[in-house]
């Protein structure tokens, strides 16, 4: 998993919130810091940026013309090369299938382990709040030799299904880290008084706890989301079939074969970052305000 | 700020049924993280190659092979380059954009945008655009040294052992930069207006409060931000193993791609699985303060 920014979610959206502190005259100052940082951005987004001019121009363009240059001439046929070739349709359908299993799963027995280690008086909670929060030290590799082999053995490999039990197990430590603060942060009270009328752990937790955590869900949802399409080391180890594969390792394929074809690579690289570019775009209110809001109570 | 109790009293369900809402998420991550990373630590001290049905217990033959294997000692140098450098530099120019991003700018939501983008993007396509980029012939990287006048500059990036490695960090440092500035603009906007009316009352140049009123300030969030960038460090696998394969040669393997290699490409299992036990060790050790920093927080 490619995400680990564990940070206690309070509400997202308040990211932005306070006014700035620089003092000074305002106009000219601003003006200037205005400027350099856009040209950082511009910058910073313009591997972005050429690898759309270079997917929208023939390749006799971009050759006779060089990579810098302004397409002479627009074109969709690389796209429809890179779709057919990459495979782009398997890929995608495998991940969209694998993150709509495994995502929910995931965030459901966080938040069921997240309430048990915050409201309710558990035996070594301490203990296992420790050894599931080192999860988040634990690299991939030195799980995937005992990993293939259980596979192996339960017949799961090459199949997304058998990537549903290590993601989940991955993404696990950071979902309960992040969730498990926020559930704190709800007062007591309200469950008090549920249980006076008679609502056992799990009213309260479905009734309760639950619809008063989905600023907390949806961010810990997204960044889940995010980690699952992007993850590479065990897809690449347990999918061999092209008809199994996901976007990162089809994506490297897809790379292998278009070397040479410098439009039709962007194109596919294109295809493969679209969709997350613009979820991100969308939902980076939710993104940004959980990796940071409420982080840095000290 | 707590004034009610922190953990609520029994009252249904019995002892045991706290244990019925972690027993899910438990049980996985036992089955495919706990138990998995454990019995590595006995495959490592196997001579199992990863393929028959036999193999042998060697005690820690596999351990006192590693300083021996040249591969081990480049791939220990450059998870320690790889390290301080994908760790410093992100740091220093996302608290750099924060502080920029934090003054009188326009704009501000857009340009945070978009120096967040990469993060989100897949390690692989980070690979792909910039092997794309690096390209000797038709990448935009050299085509601009070109365009530039430093023709003598362009060369093969990714395919000469000089540079490899440092071509491969310049992608993962663009990726890594978003994380620590949205922190630090978040701990930034935190900061109350007063310190900096009161340094200013007391004379106070900006570099000063630079040094006296912000970077105090922001100690969480380096704490936050180192802690995470170093356990995230050793973890590097997709960026090297999608961009150089560890080559040319083997100058840029790190021990992650090592420790595939081996396990994958030459049926070494147990000396691979004893490579990732070494760096999963040393993740853990330098993750530890971190782990408990959180554990001790929320109780």
């Amino acid at each position: 998993m490619t995400t680990i920014a564990p940070a206690q979610v309070t509400a997202p959206a308040q990211a932005a919130a306070t006014e700035p502190i620089s003092s000074g005259p305002k106009g000219r100052r601003g003006l200037v810091m205005t400027l350099v940082l856009a040209v950082i951005a511009l910058f910073w987004i313009s591997p972005l940026a050429l690898l759309v001019i270079t997917a929208v121009r023939p390749l006799s363009d971009f050759i006779g013309n060089g990579p810098l240059s302004w397409p002479d001439q627009l074109t969709w046929s690389n796209f429809k090369d890179a779709w057919g070739i990459g495979n782009f349709a398997t890929t995608y359908k495998n991940s969209a299938i694998l993150a709509a299993i495994k995502v929910p799963l995931g965030v459901l027995v966080s938040a069921m382990l997240g309430f048990a280690l915050a409201k309710l008086r558990m035996k070594f909670r301490r203990t296992v709040m420790f050894s599931v929060f080192l999860g988040l030290t634990i690299p991939i590799y030195i799980t995937i030799v005992p990993v293939f082999i259980m596979m192996r053995q339960a017949g799961a490999t090459d199949s997304i299904f058998g990537l549903i039990g290590p993601y989940l197990a991955f993404g696990i430590p950071f979902e309960v880290l992040v969730l498990q603060s926020f559930f704190r942060q709800l007062p007591d009270e309200i469950i008090e008084a549920a249980r006076v009328d008679g609502a056992g752990d799990w009213r309260v937790f479905f009734t309760i706890i639950l619809p008063l955590s989905v600023p907390a869900l949806v961010t810990v949802a997204i960044l889940d989301a995010v980690a699952t399409w992007n993850e590479f080391l065990f897809a690449l180890i347990l999918l061999n079939s092209d008809a199994h594969k996901t976007i990162p390792v089809g994506l490297l394929n897809f790379q292998g074969q278009f070397a040479n074809n410098n439009t039709g690579l962007a194109a596919g690289i294109l295809i493969a970052v679209v969709p997350i570019l613009i979820a991100y775009t969308l939902l980076q209110r939710w993104i940004v305000g959980g990796l940071t809001a409420g982080s840095l109570k000290g | 700020m707590a004034t009610s109790v922190a953990v609520a009293k029994p009252k249904r369900g019995g002892r045991w049924s706290p244990w019925l809402f972690a027993l899910p998420a438990l049980a996985v991550y036992v089955a495919f993280l706990v138990y998995p990373a454990l019995s590595s630590l006995w495959f490592s001290l196997t001579n199992w190659d990863g393929l028959s049905a036999t193999y042998k217990f060697v005690g820690l033959d596999n351990y006192f092979k590693l300083p021996q294997d040249p591969v081990v000692v480049t791939a220990v140098k450059n998870n320690l380059i790889w390290t301080v450098v994908t760790i410093a530099v992100p740091t220093v120019i996302g608290l750099l954009l924060a502080i920029a991003l934090n003054g009188k700018v326009h704009g501000k939501p857009i340009l945070r945008l978009i120096f967040y983008t990469p993060a989100v993007l897949p390690l692989v396509s980070i690979a792909s655009i910039w092997g794309w980029l690096y390209n000797p012939q038709y990448g935009a990287i050299n085509s601009f040294l070109r365009l530039i006048g430093l023709d003598g500059l362009a060369q093969a990036w990714l395919g000469q052992d000089s540079t490899a490695l440092w071509a491969v960090m310049v992608p993962a440092i663009w990726l890594r930069t978003g994380f620590p500035m949205l922190l630090y603009l978040a701990a930034l906007q935190g900061i109350p207006n007063e310190l900096y009316e009161a340094a200013t009352v007391d004379g106070a140049t900006k570099w000063q409060q630079f040094w006296h009123v912000t970077m105090p300030s922001l100690r969480p969030a380096h704490y936050i931000v180192l802690a995470l960038s170093l356990i995230d460090s050793f973890k590097v696998f997709d960026m090297i193993y999608a961009m150089t394969y560890g080559g040319p040669g083997t100058s840029t393997q790190v021990m992650g791609t090592w420790m595939y290699f081996n396990v994958f490409q030459y049926y070494q299992a147990g000396y691979g699985t004893a490579i990732a036990v070494v760096i999963t060790l040393v993740a853990i050790a330098v993750g530890i303060p971190y782990v408990r920093s959180q554990t001790r927080e929320a109780s």
